[in-house]
This record gives C-alpha cells, structure tokens and sequence, in this order.
C-alpha cells in the first residue's frame, strides 16, 4: 500500500508518513476531518450511504464545505501552524477550486487523513498535494473542546 | 496520475472471458479511484462505466467480489438491478443487503 501512495503522491517520497488505519469503505476524508467515522461525507451522489448535513449547501464548492465546517464550529484560520487550545482542518481543492480532500491536524501539528476507501495516513500536510488532491485551499480551526484534547497521535 | 487522468483503459487482451473482464476493469478502477472521495468520478471511471453496462451477468462476479473485499464496488449494484434491497446504515449495512439478496437468489 505505501508504494501504491508514493505513487499517487509524488512528495511521499520524500518527507515521513505511516500508515494509521486499515482502509475503511464507511467513511472518507471528509467525515474523519468531521470526527464521525461511520459516515460517506458529501455533497452529492445517489448512493443512499453517502451524507451531507441536511443545513449544509448541496453544492461542490470550497464554500459549501467551509460552511458544513462553519456548522461544527470551525472558523477560517490564517494559516496551518498548530495553535495550542485550537485544532485545525485543511481542505485541498483541485486547480479549479472543487475541493478534493481534508486532513485534520493532530496534536503533534502533523496532519491526519482518510484516502477515499484506502486507509488514514499521518503526514505532512503539503505532501498530499499534486496531481490527485490539488492544494491546500482552505485553512479552518476551532477551539478545543473542554475535556477533550487534540487529537492525539496514533 | 493515474487517479485523475484514466481516460483511456489498457485495451483488452483477446478471448477474454467475463470473469477475467471484470478483474480487468476492477483492477484499473480501484488503483484509479482508491484514494478519491467524490462518488461522480467513483462511478464515472471509465473502467466502472464499462462494468455497469456489462450487465446482470456480472452480478454474482461482483456479489463475490464483495463477499471477499468488501468495497465500495457495491455502488454499482443499484445502478444495474435497477434499485437497492433494503437496509439502513452505512456501505457495510449496504454491503450485507446486497450478499443477502445475492443469496436468497442463488447467486452468491
């Protein structure tokens, strides 16, 4: 499997990840940056396991997507350095800004993602972009809640 | 890269039977899309287009298929019986309904 993402995404190669997860077909990136693990999260499609907030705009858009943030309480964040009392998720977006992925930001200030059905990997959060996900396009944080640290390492 | 760009599938080696078909196609859409979550290039890769319009007769290929690699493949059932059976619940949930219904029909 880590030859099949180096292959995928080129910078793997370079900088340190590792696999954190077996593949999972239940959730996606998109619903592990949300923290729920049980769900297909996105705007559109007919499956009928596939979810978006009921509230959440139905449209593939950075904007749609920052707005389902928005309604877990996540604000727009200048950049992607780790803030202590804050945890942050970063949205990749193709060249034409239909998002592609997210990566949540784990305690360490590395990040976390779900590759579609294929397993979560920890890495480094630009080592995702290129060809497949595009790039970082949006930044989002929100304070930790209390009694519950940041997402810890795996 | 392959995820973005898969136009075009390999051609298709001569006399190939409908198993060896589908591995084909199976094979180049789950290299292809594995790591994607929008199901409209899931389900429009060309390799899982050209396994959709293969028909009923695939069906208890790819009903045996998820019996032993559970996977997103089963968003193409619906697309070719025509509906799901029921269930609630996740792609697992979806996943069991489909090898039930596969099996009350004899073909899994």
């Amino acid at each position: 499997m880590s030859d099949y993402l180096r292959a995928l995404f080129p910078e793997l190669r370079t900088t340190p990840f590792r696999l954190t997860s077996p593949s999972d077909r239940n959730y996606n990136c998109i619903g592990w940056a949300a923290d729920d693990t049980n769900n297909w999260w996105w705007p559109e499609g007919d499956a009928p396991t596939i979810y978006w907030p009921p509230s959440a705009p139905r449209e593939l858009t950075l904007a749609a997507f920052g707005a389902v943030f928005s309604m877990l309480g996540y604000t727009v964040a200048v950049d992607e350095s780790h803030e202590p009392g804050f945890e942050k998720v970063a949205l990749f977006a193709d060249p034409d800004g239909i998002p592609t992925d997210a990566a949540r930001q784990l305690a360490s200030g590395r990040w976390s993602s779900k590759l579609g059905e294929a397993e979560d990997i920890e890495h480094e959060l630009h080592a995702l972009a290129g060809e497949v996900y595009g790039a970082v396009a949006l930044i989002l944080k929100r304070p930790l809640v209390q009694g519950r640290g940041p997402i810890p390492d795996s | 890269m392959a995820a973005t760009s898969a136009e075009k599938l390999p051609a298709a080696p001569p006399a190939e039977d409908m198993e060896q078909r589908f591995r084909r196609l199976r094979g180049q859409w789950s290299w292809d899309t594995r790591v994607l979550s929008d199901p409209a290039k899931i389900m429009g890769h060309p390799a899982m287009r050209e396994i959709i319009a293969m028909g009923n007769e695939v069906v208890p290929i790819i009903l045996r298929d998820l019996r032993d690699q559970p996977s997103l493949l089963v968003w193409a059932l619906p697309k070719i019986v025509g509906a799901n059976p029921p269930f609630e619940g996740n792609n697992d949930k979806m996943i069991e309904a489909w090898l039930k219904w596969g099996r009350d029909k004899g073909l899994v």
